[in-house]
């Protein structure tokens, strides 16, 4: 109780919410960092300037921070009124992402929308759109979950997204955003009858998919044995291998990774994992995994101790995609799951990802901003938890 | 049911807080897989992947060791490599293509266009300009120090004397590598040891840091002396072209050795091809000209063989010189009849008579004599059926009945040289045993590593056994030599000691008879004085002017390699009164085969008759010619 005193003044975090404050900006600036370590030799070839990507990102890193500290102070409870708004602008963005002249097209695939100075990757917009939709229907409807009737906007609003991002296509995102619908209907109280009749056309959608796209499989297959086509597509994959173990224990140190000599593709984006574990060895690796696993503690604390249920939703639905999307990247920079391309929450080169995940770090912190508030807000939800004293105690 | 339905009822009522939690455990035990997965990586099996990532991120220039020189024994190259220069562009490098082509187009005498076209081409790391230019030309350009362009050293081999020795010598592969002979033999030996040059580079093979560049120094190879001279090489090569316009047969082959080392100072083959242009398209062609058949391939020696036999006898103490033999042309073993190469017979003779006869009559009575068992323990002892261990690659063995089968009829046979096949620098090795006094050495081509000028290892005579006595080594020189020079007062090369035997033999063909009409018509003989040591071998495969017997298709020609050795080598004459009779030819021609005979017989002429009509058509030397006594005249019907 003495230590909740020390952080319930009306304007402050909650220690949780500080920690989680410290790492996120600790990963964007390491992540600044990493970018420009990955990158500058290429820059210097392609761009004639080595701080090109570490430009960008700063200025991602920037424009996040606004965001970040406004959502911050913006209460979330008045995000109710934007949930379907926010869909709604997901769902045409996804859209214009087809109409040649405004979306890009790149590596074979539509997924970036071009805007004067930056290009804007709608998809990552929409991992967070639906989550706020989510949280907002499941916390208002809470009491019909048990029908699976009631489930099916969550799921139709989801789905929508899924079909929208995987026709870009971008598989990695869809899967993504189809792990977080399931996180939401997990903590949205869905039961396992719910989950088994769900599983099922999925399992069907997985063969579709390959024979819709004929390379997923050649991916697949490169992953079970990339050494097979150790110059064709599994290339990356062994790349990455190369890089990681050269990291060694302690690593190369910073700089002095050598697989960014254009050896390691998307070493600034998708596989910079790879770059922190040559640069800084097993121990930076497993070091910045753990701010990841503390960030996803301290937010899911949050959510527990959130004053109504869209503030727990919405805290675990931002978590969610946070280590969703950690997960699958690691596990794809070390050749646990096959290769998509997923950037690494905080770090990776992209700064619609850093400005979207910098906003969800701003909301997260509102929520825990409320829950240490002397001021009560009731919005007419009903008190949580009814074991809310025994775990305040614990923290 | 009951249990199922009961955790279903759990799942559905678990609550909010539950929900979290266990999401936070199963993170963990995620998390928990990746740092497993991370150790696995960074820890456990990291190193085969960081030597393979090492291979890709260093580009390894090798350096090439400069190939030993084949030497002949007073210093001659026979074989020599020299560096070109080959002119390189990367492309990705270059800064200044314009100016990089104008250059390199004027310097090496090309069109600006293509030198242009290479130096734009990025499709390809490395981009050829021109091969093999002049190390001047080299020195400009690497002068120049463009971006982009280099220019890489290269080693070629350059064989002075061309088509001489080149079944010894041998070639190299396209990849430097000794392929036949010498070159391969020796190969580990002349190449030295490349060394590298590693950069460390990018994807692209762009260097990235100069001070991390390596070097690994080349180790040059060595020199390789051999025993042959080049001098006594080019007489036996000279000669056996001579065979081949005279002769015209499949091939010739001669070899020197020295009888008391068996080094070996000479060794042609024709026909021969040039080294410098080895004919590769043609790879049979090139197969049977490269090979050296005097260790790949035996025959059947037929009369020279005889040496063994006498030898043999002598040591047993089963014949002396002073012992006559009967010959009515032909000896009948175990009921068979053997017929002597003269069917109307010898007559008697001595056993000097009988060498110089060669009478097969005589030998299959010493071949009896010693019997299969002794036999056999000799020719075993003279490395008979046993490879020589020359340093050279695919000797054959040779071939001999297994004792165990041998009959009288075989060892009969055997005696005069028949059902026996050798190897010629075997039957020279082993020949050079019984008249060196007695030791049986291991031939060698080598004699010496050298390295620039100082010789680093030198080869050293590998005895094997003694084979016969000093005393009966004695006794065969003085009786090949007294065979050679008929009479006492007759000699092969007037003033000199010189000893040998001739042999002829039929040849067989794949099924295993006797092909009519070929033989290997041989020589060999020695130079039997003190301090000028020297034993020949010539063998004519297949002659197919008409004659065949070796005393005329080889003697004379062993004649002429004596004589110019003994010119070459200033060998002083050892017995003044050593002279040779001359005398002139007669007209034979329509005369009857029997009359002739007679009449060179009362004049102890040699002589052979070819084909089996009864009168003289054709004789050479022709009628009114001055010859030496010891010329074979031949007598065509």
């Amino acid at each position: 109780m003495k230590r909740k005193n020390k952080f319930s003044f009306k304007t402050s975090n909650s220690r949780s919410g500080v920690i989680i404050l410290c790492i996120n900006i600790f990963l964007v600036l390491f992540g600044i960092l990493m970018v420009y370590s990955a990158s500058y030799y290429y820059c210097e070839r392609t761009y004639n300037n080595k701080f090109f990507y570490l430009i960008k990102q700063a200025i991602g890193f920037v424009i996040g921070l606004f965001f970040m500290l406004f959502l911050r102070h913006f209460d979330y409870n008045k995000l109710r009124k934007f949930g379907l708004i926010s869909m709604l602008v997901s769902v045409i963005l996804l859209l214009l992402v087809f109409i040649p002249g405004i979306g890009v097209e790149n590596y074979g695939a539509r997924r970036w929308i071009n805007l004067p100075g930056f290009t804007l990757q709608p998809s990552e917009i929409a991992k967070f759109s639906f989550v706020l939709f989510a949280s907002i229907y499941l916390s208002n409807n809470y009491k019909e979950v048990k029908s699976f009737k009631k489930l099916l906007p969550v799921l139709f609003g989801g789905g929508l997204l899924c079909l929208l991002i995987i026709l870009e296509p971008n598989m990695s995102i869809t899967m993504c955003v189809g792990l977080v619908l399931l996180f939401m209907l997990f903590i949205g109280g869905a039961s396992f009858k719910h989950f088994l009749v769900l599983a099922v056309p999925l399992l069907i959608l997985v063969p579709v998919l390959i024979i819709i796209e004929p390379y997923r499989l050649d991916r697949l297959l490169a992953f079970i044995n990339p050494w097979a086509s150790p110059q064709g597509e599994g290339y990356q994959l062994i790349q990455s291998f190369f890089s990681i173990s050269n990291g060694g224990l302690f690593g190369v140190g910073l700089f002095n990774s050598r697989q960014k000599y254009l050896f390691l593709p998307f070493a600034e984006s998708d596989f910079i994992f790879a770059v922190i574990a040559e640069e800084f060895g097993l121990i930076g690796a497993i070091f910045i995994l753990l701010l990841y696993f503390i960030l996803i503690v301290c937010g899911i604390k949050i959510a527990l101790r959130a004053k109504n249920r869209l503030g727990c939703y919405l805290a675990s639905g931002i978590v969610g995609i946070i280590c969703v999307q950690t997960v699958i990247n690691v596990a794809v920079v070390t050749g646990l799951i096959p290769p998509t391309g997923l950037p690494l929450p905080f770090i990776s080169m992209g700064s619609t990802s850093i400005v979207v995940f910098m906003s969800g770090i701003g909301v997260l912190l509102n929520i825990d901003r409320q829950n240490c508030s002397r001021e009560v807000v009731q919005t007419g939800d009903i008190k949580l938890f009814n074991f809310k004293k025994r775990s305040e105690k614990k923290i | 049911m009951e249990a199922i339905i009961k955790i279903k009822v759990e799942y559905s009522t678990l609550s909010l807080q539950k929900r979290l939690l266990s999401f936070i455990l199963i993170v963990a035990f995620i998390f928990f897989i990746l740092f497993a997965r991370l150790f696995y990586l960074q820890i456990s099996s990291s190193t085969p992947l960081q030597i393979k990532a090492v291979e890709q991120w260093v580009r390894t220039l090798p350096l090439s060791a400069k190939r030993g020189q084949i030497l002949d024994a007073n210093g001659n190259i026979l074989s020599i490599s020299y560096t070109t220069y080959d002119v390189y562009i990367r492309s990705r490098e270059v800064k200044d293509a314009v100016k990089v082509s104008t250059y390199l187009s004027t310097v090496l005498n090309m069109n600006f266009e293509d030198v242009y076209k290479r130096a734009m081409n990025t499709a390809v790391s490395e981009n050829l300009v021109k091969l093999q230019v002049s190390e001047n030309t080299a020195q400009l350009i690497v002068e120049k120090n463009f971006d982009g362009v280099y220019v890489a050293e290269n080693i070629a081999r350059f064989y002075p004397y061309e088509n001489s020795l080149s079944q010894v010598i041998g070639y190299l592969t396209s990849d430097s590598e000794g392929q036949t002979g010498i070159e391969s033999y020796y190969n580990d030996i002349l190449k030295g040891k490349d060394g590298k040059y590693l950069t460390q580079s990018d994807v692209r093979g762009l260097t990235l840091n100069p001070s991390l560049n390596y070097y690994v120094e080349a180790v040059d190879g060595l020199n390789i002396k051999l025993n042959v001279d080049i001098n006594i090489q080019t007489i036996l090569e000279n000669t056996l072209t001579q065979v081949m316009q005279d002769h015209n047969p499949k091939s010739a082959s001669a070899i020197i050795l020295d009888p008391s080392t068996s080094e070996i100072l000479g060794l042609a083959i024709t026909p021969s091809f040039d080294l410098n242009n080895v004919p590769r398209d043609d790879v049979e062609t090139l197969m049977n000209l490269s090979k050296n058949i005097t260790i790949t391939d035996v025959y059947e020696p037929g009369s020279t063989f005889k040496i063994f036999t006498l030898a043999c006898a002598l040591s047993l103490g089963l014949t002396n010189e002073n012992e006559h033999f009967y010959c009515p042309g032909y000896r009948i073993v175990d009921g068979e009849r053997i017929k002597c190469w003269k069917t109307t017979g010898h007559g008697d003779q001595t056993l000097v008579e009988a060498i110089q006869n060669s009478c097969n009559c005589c030998f299959m009575d010493l071949g009896l004599r010693i019997g299969k068992e002794k036999m056999y323990d000799y020719l075993n002892s003279f490395g008979i059926g046993c490879k020589t261990g020359v340093d050279m690659d695919g000797e054959s063995s040779g071939l001999m009945l297994d004792e165990s089968i041998v009959k009288n009829v075989d060892l009969a046979r055997i005696a005069f040289g028949q059902t026996v096949a050798v190897t010629e620098l075997q039957l020279l090795n082993s020949f050079c045993s019984i008249i060196n006094g007695g030791t049986l050495n291991t031939p060698s081509l080598l004699n010496s590593y050298v390295d620039n000028d100082t010789t680093v290892y030198e080869n050293h005579i590998l005895k094997k056994r003694e084979t016969v006595s000093a005393e009966v080594s004695e006794q065969v020189r003085y009786l090949l030599e007294e065979a050679l020079s008929k009479t006492g007062e007759m000699s092969f090369i007037e003033g000199y000691r010189i000893a040998g035997k001739t042999g002829t033999a039929q040849k067989y063909g794949e099924n295993g008879a006797i092909s009519q009409g070929k033989y290997v018509s041989s020589f060999f003989g020695f130079i039997n004085q003190n301090g000028a040591e020297y034993a020949l071998l010539l063998c004519v495969d297949e002659p197919s002017s008409g004659a065949y017997y070796g005393s005329v298709v080889a003697k004379p020609y062993a004649k002429t390699i004596f004589g110019q050795i003994i010119k070459y080598k200033n060998i002083e004459k050892a017995d003044e009164s050593i002279v040779v009779d001359r005398v002139v030819v007669q007209d034979f021609i329509g005369m009857s085969v029997e009359k002739a005979s007679r009449i060179l017989d009362e004049l102890n002429l040699y002589y052979e008759v070819d084909g089996e009509g009864e009168r003289v058509v054709n004789q050479f030397p022709q009628a009114e010619t001055e010859i030496e006594k010891s010329t074979t005249i031949l007598l065509t019907t």
